[in-house]
């Protein structure tokens, strides 16, 4: 208890401009992997996550990992793979941009398998591709970690972690 | 690139890595328990594989 008793106070210390600061470099480190490290002064860890978030995310890449839509059919599930996404930050809508041809992130309603829509289509190739699901995987990986990293970042903004 | 297992092993070679940094401060203390979850994600599948071997379907 009395350990709660001073991350709290420790919050207070930080005062509303620490606190505004603080909020920029966890929103630095949602767009850059690794940058909200680097910017606290964990300059090597900062690295070494930045590298590693970008394998993930590469490897994800080049074995045509899902970029997930939302679906309707599934619509709880389907966001959930679209948050994972989009934790790795600007990259995911460069990434669908590069895949799609448009940032997208949702189905327009109920998928049809048949349709020759460029995004439907795409996602049913990928679907398809037997080494998709090891980009997935990695997709969602980095996505994940970079929103772990948030929270290390904002832990150790406001020094409840060294 | 089609095999399961390098999969397995890069994969874990990443997650391990990367909780290893995030939870340990000292060198040593990251090697420990990153060879920990390493070992635990990579055998970890390997003993499973063989306990399911007699049930393939």
């Amino acid at each position: 208890m009395p350990e709660r008793m001073a991350h709290d106070a420790s919050d207070d210390n930080l005062g509303r401009s620490g606190m505004g600061r603080l909020a920029a470099i966890v929103a630095a480190a949602w767009a850059v992997p690794g940058l909200g490290h680097i910017l606290l002064g964990r300059v090597q860890r900062g690295l070494l996550f930045a590298l590693l978030i970008w394998a993930s995310f590469a490897l994800g890449l080049a074995h045509e990992g899902r970029l997930a839509l939302r679906d309707p059919r599934q619509p709880i599930l389907s966001s959930l793979q679209v948050i994972a996404n989009l934790g790795v930050g600007p990259a995911d809508a460069v990434a669908r941009f590069s895949v799609y041809g448009k940032p997208v992130y949702r189905f327009r309603g109920a998928p049809d398998w048949r349709s020759e829509d460029r995004v439907e289509r795409v996602f049913r190739e990928r679907a398809r591709s037997g080494v998709s699901i090891y980009g997935t995987a990695y997709l969602w990986t980095a996505g994940l970690m970079n929103l772990l990293l948030l929270f290390d970042v904002w832990d150790i903004g406001t020094r409840r972690k060294n | 690139m089609r095999s399961h297992f390098l999969h397995m092993v890069i994969y874990a070679t990443i997650v391990s890595t990367f909780f290893a940094t995030m939870f340990r401060d000292t060198p040593k203390g990251r090697l420990r328990l990153g060879g920990i979850l390493w070992l635990a994600m990579v055998g970890g599948a390997l003993v499973l594989a063989y306990v399911m071997y007699p049930f393939p379907r």
